[in-house]
Protein backbone atom coordinates (compact mmCIF):
# COMPACT_ATOMS: atom_id res chain seq x y z
CA UNK A 1 0.00 0.00 0.00
CA UNK A 2 2.70 2.44 1.03
CA UNK A 3 4.82 1.50 -1.99
CA UNK A 4 2.07 2.28 -4.52
CA UNK A 5 1.34 5.71 -3.11
CA UNK A 6 5.07 6.43 -3.01
CA UNK A 7 5.30 5.69 -6.72
CA UNK A 8 2.24 7.84 -7.42
CA UNK A 9 3.69 10.73 -5.52
CA UNK A 10 6.99 10.41 -7.33
CA UNK A 11 5.22 10.50 -10.68
CA UNK A 12 3.27 13.59 -9.71
CA UNK A 13 6.40 15.33 -8.52
CA UNK A 14 8.09 14.59 -11.82
CA UNK A 15 5.16 15.92 -13.86
CA UNK A 16 4.99 19.05 -11.70
CA UNK A 17 8.67 19.59 -12.28
CA UNK A 18 8.31 19.53 -16.04
CA UNK A 19 5.33 21.90 -15.82
CA UNK A 20 7.43 24.21 -13.74
CA UNK A 21 10.20 24.16 -16.31
CA UNK A 22 7.78 25.13 -19.05
CA UNK A 23 6.22 27.98 -17.13
CA UNK A 24 9.65 29.20 -16.09
CA UNK A 25 10.82 29.21 -19.71
CA UNK A 26 7.67 31.04 -20.83
CA UNK A 27 8.21 33.64 -18.16
CA UNK A 28 11.76 34.25 -19.33
CA UNK A 29 10.73 34.51 -22.97
CA UNK A 30 8.01 36.98 -22.01
CA UNK A 31 10.48 39.05 -20.01
CA UNK A 32 12.91 39.36 -22.92
CA UNK A 33 10.11 40.13 -25.39
CA UNK A 34 8.86 42.76 -22.99
CA UNK A 35 12.19 44.51 -23.03
CA UNK A 36 12.25 44.52 -26.84
CA UNK A 37 8.71 45.88 -27.01
CA UNK A 38 9.61 48.70 -24.66
CA UNK A 39 12.59 49.63 -26.82
CA UNK A 40 10.32 49.73 -29.85
CA UNK A 41 8.03 52.21 -28.13
CA UNK A 42 10.95 54.43 -27.15
CA UNK A 43 12.35 54.42 -30.71
CA UNK A 44 9.13 55.48 -32.35
CA UNK A 45 8.22 58.23 -29.94
CA UNK A 46 10.13 61.20 -31.49
CA UNK A 47 8.50 60.55 -34.86
CA UNK A 48 4.99 61.00 -33.54
CA UNK A 49 5.89 63.89 -31.30
CA UNK A 50 7.14 65.84 -34.29
CA UNK A 51 3.99 65.04 -36.27
CA UNK A 52 1.80 66.12 -33.38
CA UNK A 53 3.78 69.33 -33.00
CA UNK A 54 3.30 70.15 -36.65
CA UNK A 55 -0.43 69.49 -36.46
CA UNK A 56 -0.60 71.77 -33.45
CA UNK A 57 1.28 74.60 -35.08
CA UNK A 58 -0.89 74.44 -38.18
CA UNK A 59 -4.13 74.41 -36.22
CA UNK A 60 -3.01 77.26 -34.03
CA UNK A 61 -1.76 79.51 -36.79
CA UNK A 62 -4.53 79.15 -39.28
CA UNK A 63 -7.64 81.27 -39.10
CA UNK A 64 -11.03 79.69 -39.84
CA UNK A 65 -9.50 76.32 -39.39
CA UNK A 66 -11.65 73.37 -40.39
CA UNK A 67 -11.03 69.84 -41.54
CA UNK A 68 -13.35 66.97 -42.42
CA UNK A 69 -11.48 64.86 -39.87
CA UNK A 70 -12.61 67.09 -37.02
CA UNK A 71 -16.26 67.15 -38.01
CA UNK A 72 -18.67 65.43 -35.63
CA UNK A 73 -21.52 63.58 -37.31
CA UNK A 74 -24.53 61.67 -36.16
CA UNK A 75 -23.29 58.17 -35.36
CA UNK A 76 -24.93 55.52 -37.48
CA UNK A 77 -22.05 53.11 -37.68
CA UNK A 78 -18.96 52.72 -35.54
CA UNK A 79 -15.70 51.04 -36.37
CA UNK A 80 -13.63 49.44 -33.64
CA UNK A 81 -10.00 48.44 -33.90
CA UNK A 82 -9.54 45.85 -31.17
CA UNK A 83 -6.03 44.80 -30.28
CA UNK A 84 -5.75 41.46 -28.51
CA UNK A 85 -3.18 38.70 -28.27
CA UNK A 86 -2.27 35.78 -30.52
CA UNK A 87 -2.07 33.28 -27.71
CA UNK A 88 -3.68 32.58 -24.38
CA UNK A 89 -1.88 31.86 -21.10
CA UNK A 90 -1.58 35.52 -20.30
CA UNK A 91 -3.88 35.83 -17.32
CA UNK A 92 -6.90 38.02 -17.97
CA UNK A 93 -5.26 39.98 -20.77
CA UNK A 94 -7.51 38.96 -23.66
CA UNK A 95 -10.66 38.67 -21.56
CA UNK A 96 -10.35 42.21 -20.18
CA UNK A 97 -9.94 43.78 -23.62
CA UNK A 98 -12.92 41.91 -25.05
CA UNK A 99 -15.12 42.77 -22.09
CA UNK A 100 -14.40 46.48 -22.49
CA UNK A 101 -14.87 46.32 -26.26
CA UNK A 102 -18.25 44.58 -25.90
CA UNK A 103 -19.48 47.06 -23.31
CA UNK A 104 -18.56 49.95 -25.63
CA UNK A 105 -20.21 48.30 -28.62
CA UNK A 106 -23.52 47.68 -26.92
CA UNK A 107 -26.48 49.06 -28.82
CA UNK A 108 -24.32 50.30 -31.69
CA UNK A 109 -24.09 49.25 -35.28
CA UNK A 110 -20.47 48.17 -35.41
CA UNK A 111 -17.76 46.66 -37.54
CA UNK A 112 -14.41 45.49 -36.23
CA UNK A 113 -10.80 45.42 -37.35
CA UNK A 114 -9.37 42.70 -35.12
CA UNK A 115 -5.66 42.53 -34.44
CA UNK A 116 -4.51 39.27 -32.88
CA UNK A 117 -5.63 35.68 -33.47
CA UNK A 118 -7.66 35.40 -30.26
CA UNK A 119 -9.40 38.61 -31.15
CA UNK A 120 -10.45 37.44 -34.59
CA UNK A 121 -11.80 34.17 -33.15
CA UNK A 122 -13.71 36.02 -30.45
CA UNK A 123 -15.51 38.45 -32.74
CA UNK A 124 -16.21 35.82 -35.31
CA UNK A 125 -17.88 33.62 -32.73
CA UNK A 126 -19.91 36.62 -31.54
CA UNK A 127 -21.11 37.31 -35.06
CA UNK A 128 -19.70 40.84 -35.32
CA UNK A 129 -18.94 42.16 -38.79
CA UNK A 130 -15.20 41.84 -39.42
CA UNK A 131 -13.81 44.47 -41.78
CA UNK A 132 -10.50 42.82 -42.59
CA UNK A 133 -8.67 39.71 -41.48
CA UNK A 134 -5.30 40.78 -42.77
CA UNK A 135 -3.94 41.63 -39.34
CA UNK A 136 -4.79 38.44 -37.50
CA UNK A 137 -1.36 37.94 -35.95
CA UNK A 138 -0.47 40.84 -33.67
CA UNK A 139 3.18 39.85 -33.47
CA UNK A 140 3.60 40.28 -37.22
CA UNK A 141 1.98 43.70 -37.51
CA UNK A 142 4.60 46.32 -38.35
CA UNK A 143 4.57 50.07 -38.57
CA UNK A 144 3.72 49.90 -42.25
CA UNK A 145 0.59 47.86 -41.51
CA UNK A 146 -0.55 50.44 -38.98
CA UNK A 147 -0.32 53.11 -41.66
CA UNK A 148 -2.25 50.94 -44.07
CA UNK A 149 -4.97 50.45 -41.45
CA UNK A 150 -5.11 54.14 -40.62
CA UNK A 151 -5.32 55.12 -44.30
CA UNK A 152 -8.10 52.63 -44.82
CA UNK A 153 -9.95 53.97 -41.79
CA UNK A 154 -9.53 57.62 -42.76
CA UNK A 155 -10.76 56.89 -46.25
CA UNK A 156 -13.76 55.00 -44.86
CA UNK A 157 -14.47 57.84 -42.47
CA UNK A 158 -14.35 60.48 -45.18
CA UNK A 159 -16.50 58.35 -47.48
CA UNK A 160 -19.11 58.03 -44.71
CA UNK A 161 -18.76 54.27 -44.31
CA UNK A 162 -18.57 54.83 -40.57
CA UNK A 163 -18.95 57.90 -38.40
CA UNK A 164 -16.74 57.00 -35.50
CA UNK A 165 -13.47 55.10 -35.11
CA UNK A 166 -12.20 53.78 -31.78
CA UNK A 167 -9.22 51.71 -30.74
CA UNK A 168 -9.56 49.27 -27.84
CA UNK A 169 -6.18 48.33 -26.47
CA UNK A 170 -4.39 47.59 -23.21
CA UNK A 171 -2.47 50.27 -21.42
CA UNK A 172 0.81 49.22 -19.88
CA UNK A 173 0.61 50.84 -16.46
CA UNK A 174 3.43 48.90 -14.84
CA UNK A 175 4.99 45.45 -14.80
CA UNK A 176 2.20 44.25 -12.52
CA UNK A 177 -0.87 46.04 -13.80
CA UNK A 178 -2.27 46.47 -17.28
CA UNK A 179 -5.55 48.25 -17.86
CA UNK A 180 -7.72 48.02 -20.99
CA UNK A 181 -8.53 51.41 -22.52
CA UNK A 182 -10.44 53.01 -25.37
CA UNK A 183 -8.93 55.63 -27.63
CA UNK A 184 -11.18 57.68 -29.90
CA UNK A 185 -9.44 58.22 -33.24
CA UNK A 186 -12.05 59.82 -35.45
CA UNK A 187 -13.55 62.36 -35.40
CA UNK A 188 -10.29 63.66 -34.08
CA UNK A 189 -10.68 64.91 -30.54
CA UNK A 190 -8.33 67.77 -30.96
CA UNK A 191 -7.60 70.48 -28.44
CA UNK A 192 -5.19 73.16 -29.57
CA UNK A 193 -2.89 74.15 -26.79
CA UNK A 194 -3.75 77.75 -25.95
CA UNK A 195 -0.98 80.31 -25.93
CA UNK A 196 0.97 78.29 -28.43
CA UNK A 197 0.68 80.80 -31.25
CA UNK A 198 4.36 81.26 -31.87
CA UNK A 199 5.93 83.28 -34.64
CA UNK A 200 5.45 80.42 -37.08
CA UNK A 201 2.94 82.32 -39.19
CA UNK A 202 5.61 82.82 -41.85
CA UNK A 203 5.91 79.14 -42.58
CA UNK A 204 5.28 78.16 -46.15
CA UNK A 205 2.90 75.27 -46.50
CA UNK A 206 2.71 73.47 -49.78
CA UNK A 207 0.14 73.28 -51.31
CA UNK A 208 -1.59 74.98 -48.34
CA UNK A 209 -1.86 74.52 -44.62
CA UNK A 210 -5.20 72.71 -44.59
CA UNK A 211 -4.10 70.17 -47.22
CA UNK A 212 -0.91 69.58 -45.28
CA UNK A 213 -3.00 69.04 -42.16
CA UNK A 214 -5.29 66.58 -43.94
CA UNK A 215 -2.33 64.74 -45.46
CA UNK A 216 -0.59 64.37 -42.13
CA UNK A 217 -3.63 63.14 -40.21
CA UNK A 218 -3.64 59.57 -41.56
CA UNK A 219 0.04 59.34 -40.64
CA UNK A 220 -0.69 60.65 -37.20
CA UNK A 221 -3.55 58.19 -36.73
CA UNK A 222 -1.25 55.41 -37.89
CA UNK A 223 1.09 56.57 -35.18
CA UNK A 224 -1.65 56.40 -32.56
CA UNK A 225 -2.57 52.89 -33.68
CA UNK A 226 1.08 51.85 -33.63
CA UNK A 227 1.47 53.32 -30.17
CA UNK A 228 -1.61 51.44 -28.96
CA UNK A 229 -0.31 48.25 -30.56
CA UNK A 230 3.07 48.61 -28.88
CA UNK A 231 1.39 49.23 -25.52
CA UNK A 232 -0.78 46.16 -26.06
CA UNK A 233 2.11 43.91 -27.03
CA UNK A 234 4.08 45.11 -24.02
CA UNK A 235 1.04 44.52 -21.80
CA UNK A 236 0.53 41.04 -23.20
CA UNK A 237 4.11 40.12 -22.37
CA UNK A 238 3.77 41.72 -18.95
CA UNK A 239 0.55 39.85 -18.22
CA UNK A 240 2.06 36.60 -19.42
CA UNK A 241 5.15 37.14 -17.33
CA UNK A 242 3.06 37.71 -14.20
CA UNK A 243 0.79 34.75 -14.93
CA UNK A 244 3.71 32.43 -15.57
CA UNK A 245 5.53 33.69 -12.50
CA UNK A 246 2.48 32.77 -10.41
CA UNK A 247 2.26 29.39 -12.13
CA UNK A 248 5.91 28.66 -11.39
CA UNK A 249 5.42 29.62 -7.75
CA UNK A 250 2.38 27.37 -7.48
CA UNK A 251 4.29 24.50 -9.02
CA UNK A 252 7.11 25.00 -6.54
CA UNK A 253 4.67 25.02 -3.66
CA UNK A 254 3.07 21.81 -4.86
CA UNK A 255 6.44 20.15 -5.30
CA UNK A 256 7.43 21.07 -1.74
CA UNK A 257 4.14 19.75 -0.44
CA UNK A 258 4.44 16.52 -2.42
CA UNK A 259 8.08 15.99 -1.36
CA UNK A 260 6.97 16.23 2.25
CA UNK A 261 4.25 13.66 1.62
CA UNK A 262 6.71 11.45 -0.23
CA UNK A 263 9.21 11.53 2.63
CA UNK A 264 6.49 10.80 5.15
CA UNK A 265 5.33 7.81 3.11
CA UNK A 266 8.88 6.56 2.85
CA UNK A 267 9.39 6.93 6.58
CA UNK A 268 6.12 5.11 7.20
CA UNK A 269 7.20 2.24 4.95
CA UNK A 270 10.54 1.87 6.75
CA UNK A 271 8.94 1.94 10.19
CA UNK A 272 6.45 -0.65 9.11
CA UNK A 273 9.19 -2.91 7.79
CA UNK A 274 11.21 -2.64 11.01
CA UNK A 275 8.14 -3.42 13.08
CA UNK A 276 7.50 -6.48 10.96
CA UNK A 277 11.10 -7.71 11.29
CA UNK A 278 11.18 -7.13 15.05
CA UNK A 279 7.83 -8.86 15.44
CA UNK A 280 9.16 -11.82 13.38
CA UNK A 281 12.36 -12.08 15.56
CA UNK A 282 10.39 -12.04 18.82
CA UNK A 283 8.27 -15.03 18.00
CA UNK B 1 27.38 76.26 -46.11
CA UNK B 2 25.44 73.47 -44.46
CA UNK B 3 22.28 72.99 -42.47
CA UNK B 4 21.31 70.60 -39.74
CA UNK B 5 19.37 67.59 -41.00
CA UNK B 6 17.43 65.03 -39.02
CA UNK B 7 15.75 62.03 -40.57
CA UNK B 8 13.19 60.61 -38.16
CA UNK B 9 11.26 57.37 -38.74
CA UNK B 10 9.03 55.26 -36.50
CA UNK B 11 11.97 52.86 -36.13
CA UNK B 12 14.16 55.59 -34.71
CA UNK B 13 16.58 58.23 -35.95
CA UNK B 14 17.90 57.27 -39.40
CA UNK B 15 20.26 60.20 -39.89
CA UNK B 16 21.44 63.21 -37.96
CA UNK B 17 24.14 65.60 -39.06
CA UNK B 18 25.12 68.45 -41.33
CA UNK B 19 24.08 68.46 -44.98
CA UNK B 20 24.65 70.73 -47.94
CA UNK B 21 21.61 69.84 -49.94
CA UNK B 22 18.65 67.53 -49.91
CA UNK B 23 16.08 66.70 -52.51
CA UNK B 24 12.90 64.78 -51.78
CA UNK B 25 9.69 64.01 -53.54
CA UNK B 26 6.68 65.72 -52.01
CA UNK B 27 3.11 65.10 -53.09
CA UNK B 28 3.44 68.10 -55.40
CA UNK B 29 6.71 66.99 -56.99
CA UNK B 30 10.43 66.92 -56.32
CA UNK B 31 11.84 69.78 -54.28
CA UNK B 32 15.39 70.65 -53.33
CA UNK B 33 16.30 72.30 -50.06
CA UNK B 34 19.47 74.36 -49.67
CA UNK B 35 20.76 76.14 -46.57
CA UNK B 36 18.80 79.19 -45.38
CA UNK B 37 15.53 77.93 -46.77
CA UNK B 38 12.35 79.67 -45.61
CA UNK B 39 10.27 77.82 -42.99
CA UNK B 40 8.45 75.18 -44.92
CA UNK B 41 6.18 72.16 -44.47
CA UNK B 42 5.01 69.70 -47.13
CA UNK B 43 3.68 66.15 -47.05
CA UNK B 44 5.95 63.58 -48.71
CA UNK B 45 5.00 61.39 -51.64
CA UNK B 46 6.74 58.21 -52.69
CA UNK B 47 10.16 58.67 -54.19
CA UNK B 48 13.87 59.06 -53.86
CA UNK B 49 15.64 61.25 -51.34
CA UNK B 50 19.12 62.47 -52.23
CA UNK B 51 21.20 63.87 -49.41
CA UNK B 52 24.48 65.68 -50.01
CA UNK B 53 26.42 65.51 -46.78
CA UNK B 54 28.81 68.18 -45.54
CA UNK B 55 31.88 66.61 -47.18
CA UNK B 56 30.08 66.42 -50.51
CA UNK B 57 29.27 62.75 -50.14
CA UNK B 58 26.00 61.91 -51.86
CA UNK B 59 23.70 59.32 -50.33
CA UNK B 60 20.46 58.08 -51.78
CA UNK B 61 17.46 56.52 -50.11
CA UNK B 62 13.90 55.42 -50.74
CA UNK B 63 11.68 57.79 -48.81
CA UNK B 64 7.94 57.15 -48.53
CA UNK B 65 5.18 59.00 -46.69
CA UNK B 66 5.36 61.49 -43.87
CA UNK B 67 6.46 65.09 -44.25
CA UNK B 68 9.42 67.39 -44.60
CA UNK B 69 9.69 70.44 -42.35
CA UNK B 70 12.13 73.32 -42.30
CA UNK B 71 12.13 75.25 -39.08
CA UNK B 72 14.52 78.14 -38.43
CA UNK B 73 17.18 76.70 -40.69
CA UNK B 74 17.04 73.10 -39.48
CA UNK B 75 15.49 70.45 -41.70
CA UNK B 76 13.51 67.53 -40.39
CA UNK B 77 12.52 64.71 -42.68
CA UNK B 78 9.78 62.82 -40.92
CA UNK B 79 9.32 59.73 -43.08
CA UNK B 80 7.16 56.64 -42.68
CA UNK B 81 9.75 54.55 -44.50
CA UNK B 82 13.32 55.60 -45.09
CA UNK B 83 15.79 53.10 -46.48
CA UNK B 84 19.31 53.84 -47.67
CA UNK B 85 19.90 52.60 -51.23
CA UNK B 86 22.59 50.16 -50.06
CA UNK B 87 20.20 48.57 -47.55
CA UNK B 88 17.38 47.87 -49.94
CA UNK B 89 16.67 44.21 -50.46
CA UNK B 90 15.95 44.02 -54.19
CA UNK B 91 14.71 40.43 -53.98
CA UNK B 92 12.13 41.36 -51.41
CA UNK B 93 11.01 44.40 -53.37
CA UNK B 94 10.59 42.25 -56.46
CA UNK B 95 8.58 39.69 -54.50
CA UNK B 96 6.34 42.48 -53.17
CA UNK B 97 5.84 43.72 -56.73
CA UNK B 98 4.78 40.29 -57.94
CA UNK B 99 2.46 39.83 -55.00
CA UNK B 100 0.81 43.19 -55.62
CA UNK B 101 0.43 42.46 -59.32
CA UNK B 102 -1.10 39.07 -58.54
CA UNK B 103 -3.66 40.70 -56.26
CA UNK B 104 -4.51 43.33 -58.86
CA UNK B 105 -4.98 40.66 -61.53
CA UNK B 106 -7.72 39.03 -59.47
CA UNK B 107 -11.31 39.67 -60.43
CA UNK B 108 -14.06 41.08 -58.28
CA UNK B 109 -11.65 43.08 -56.17
CA UNK B 110 -13.17 45.65 -53.83
CA UNK B 111 -12.16 49.26 -54.33
CA UNK B 112 -10.37 49.27 -51.01
CA UNK B 113 -8.26 46.20 -51.74
CA UNK B 114 -7.38 47.52 -55.17
CA UNK B 115 -6.11 50.79 -53.70
CA UNK B 116 -4.05 48.95 -51.10
CA UNK B 117 -2.50 46.74 -53.78
CA UNK B 118 -1.77 49.75 -55.98
CA UNK B 119 0.01 51.50 -53.12
CA UNK B 120 2.01 48.35 -52.44
CA UNK B 121 3.03 48.08 -56.08
CA UNK B 122 4.05 51.72 -56.18
CA UNK B 123 6.19 51.32 -53.05
CA UNK B 124 7.96 48.23 -54.36
CA UNK B 125 8.68 49.97 -57.68
CA UNK B 126 10.17 52.98 -55.92
CA UNK B 127 12.36 50.75 -53.78
CA UNK B 128 13.55 48.81 -56.79
CA UNK B 129 14.38 51.96 -58.72
CA UNK B 130 16.39 53.39 -55.83
CA UNK B 131 18.07 50.08 -55.07
CA UNK B 132 19.12 49.45 -58.68
CA UNK B 133 20.69 52.86 -59.15
CA UNK B 134 23.19 52.02 -56.45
Amino acid sequence: MAGVSMKDIKLRIRSMESTKQITKAMEMVAASKLRRAQERVANSRPYFEILFDTLNTIANNTEDFSSPYLEKREIRKSCFVVIGGDRGLAGGYNHNVFKLALSRMEGKNVCVVPIGKKCLEFFRSHGVEVLTEAYATAAEVHVGDCFTVSKMLSRGFLAGEFDEVCVVYTNFVSMLSQAPAVLELLPLAYHPRPGDTSSDCLTLYEPDSVSVFDAIIPEYLGGLIYGALCESVTSEQGARRTAMDAATKNAEEMIADLSLKFNRARQGAITQEITEIVAGAET
Amino acid sequence: MTFHLQVVTPDGLAFEGEAEKISVRTQEGIIGILPRHIDYVAPLGMGEAVITEAEGKVRRAACIGGMVAVHSGAVRLVATTFEWAENIDLERAKEAEQKARAIMAREGLSDRDLKLAEARLHRSLVRQAVGKGN
